[in-house]
């Protein structure tokens, strides 16, 4: 036999087949690669922990000098109203929540892999948690200058908050430039209003009422929920539309 | 690698900011060229799905560009950015690192290894509120480029770069486009003249004219004027 009969022969026997799917393999290629990628990538939980160092400083220094100064008017008036301050505390997470849009930094981010929302959603949780940490470890601190069960300093102390946070989320979600100074109005104005409650109200903090305090902070832990997850949605389509 | 607009269109009320575009980019640096209120930063916000499209599709490589994997392969430098008013310029590059989810260390390595790249070396521990409109310009370009994209979307780049900036950017950006889809947009011809593989140029939302441009006796000044002014057809 020889040489070019040899060929044909084999090429008869082992004909290389055509490639099928060529695109669709090309594509799986491209998939692994980016599997690889991925594992090299941190993962939320390093996320959400390395988002602790971006938040402002001032902020968890404010935060803590407020709880300090609640300690400190319970200590010196047993039995005051030191209540309307939590307000106060939401101005950092509401600040927080707005601020890549302050800075105009939101177009870069949403560009990310952990996107605007994560970054928002990571700010607004790490300070939300602090400040709820802070006010239950003032609220076990601070029971025994009240005449009250712990379950009602704690709602007196978390109502406030969540009516400054759920009003400013709202706020922050309707407005479409810089919420800034509009937020931090929210949180004072709440204050003055639950400051001034007491003396317009008077039966404000008695115990016929705590039914209603329970199902004020229920409704308003609901609500604050609905808002920051229509926040997080609305993202999808940001304020530079 | 593939990044496809397929009868990409966004609307903003009662304007057209992008109409039915359809075109198919591939490794190379494309220029988009355009007057200002084009539509060129509507495309890019687009093709980085930041934006969501009216109607009309955006893929990479069949991919949807809404999905977090396109994101891990992106490089984005919007027209305006801000900065945290703390940061320092190495402190802007690690902050980006980690929200594109790049480890600490190799992070750390990455934004000394850039900031070189740009020229910021030794700017880098300086707040980037005292930085120049070049030096903040550059250290964009620098962070668009933190997790080694495959594709690298610029609006106007060159804005703010000083002459010798321009061509320093313009060598970066020649050697990037060799393995990678570049797409930058500026109303600045010469700046895409040396580099661009391929042009696309934009009136009014949408595409006047797309493919490779080669310099023949017409200038590319020349070439766009003509286009734009309706003497040269639609390819």
């Amino acid at each position: 036999m020889n040489n070019k009969r040899l060929i044909a022969q084999l090429k008869k026997v082992s004909s290389v087949p055509v490639p099928e799917r060529k695109e669709e393999f090309f594509r799986t290629l491209a998939q692994q690669g980016l599997l690889r990628r991925q594992s090299v990538v941190m993962n939320h939980g390093e996320f959400l922990a390395g988002q602790l160092c971006y938040i402002e400083k001032w902020i968890w220094l404010l935060s803590g000098l407020l709880l300090l100064f609640i300690v400190w008017l319970c200590s010196r008036n047993p039995g005051s109203h030191p209540f309307a301050l939590t307000p106060l505390l939401a101005a950092g997470v509401l600040l927080e929540t707005e601020r890549s849009r302050r800075f105009r930094m939101a177009e870069l981010e949403y560009a990310a892999r952990f996107s605007l929302r994560s970054i928002v959603f990571a700010r607004m949780f790490l300070v939300g948690l602090m400040d709820t940490a802070g006010l239950l470890i003032v609220v076990a601190w601070v029971r025994s200058y009240f005449p009250y069960h712990l379950l009602r300093v704690f709602l007196y102390m978390m109502v406030p908050y969540l009516t400054a946070s759920f009003l400013g989320s709202v706020y922050e979600r309707k407005m479409r430039t810089d919420a800034g100074f509009g937020s931090l109005a929210i949180c004072i104005l709440s204050s003055a209003v639950f400051a001034a409650a007491p003396f317009v109200f008077r039966q404000l903090y008695e115990e016929s009422l705590t039914a209603a305090w329970a199902a004020a902070f229920l409704l308003l832990t609901v609500s604050l929920g609905v808002s920051v997850r229509d926040h997080m949605h609305e993202m999808e389509e940001p304020v530079w539309n | 690698m593939e990044l496809k607009a397929d009868r990409l269109t966004k609307q903003y009320k009662n304007k057209i900011a992008v109409d039915r575009m359809s075109f198919s980019l591939t490794e190379g640096v494309t220029g988009l060229l355009g007057a200002n209120g084009a539509g060129k930063t509507t495309l890019m916000r687009l093709l980085s799905g930041i934006l969501l499209p009216t109607c009309g599709s955006v893929s990479w490589n069949g991919m949807d560009v809404g999905a977090e994997e396109y994101r891990d392969v992106l490089g984005y430098l919007p027209q305006h950015f801000g900065y945290y008013p703390e940061f320092s310029g190495r402190d802007f590059l690690l902050y980006m690192a980690a929200a594109k989810g790049i480890p600490k260390r190799e992070a750390v390595q990455k934004a000394e290894e850039l900031a070189e790249l740009v020229g910021l070396k030794d700017a880098a521990r300086k707040k980037v509120r005292t930085y120049s409109g070049g030096m903040k310009q550059r250290l964009g370009i620098a962070q668009a480029l933190l997790n080694d994209p495959q594709v690298l979307i610029m609006d106007e780049p060159t804005a703010g770069l000083d002459p010798q900036e321009r061509i320093r950017f313009r060598e970066l950006i020649a050697g990037l486009g060799q393995d990678r889809i570049v797409l930058l947009s500026t109303h600045i011809v010469s700046d895409l003249e040396p580099i661009a593989d391929r042009l696309m140029i934009m009136k009014e939302g949408r595409l006047l004219w797309q493919g490779r441009w080669a310099a023949g006796n017409e200038d590319l000044e020349s070439f766009y004027m003509s286009v734009i002014g309706g003497e040269q057809t639609t390819v």
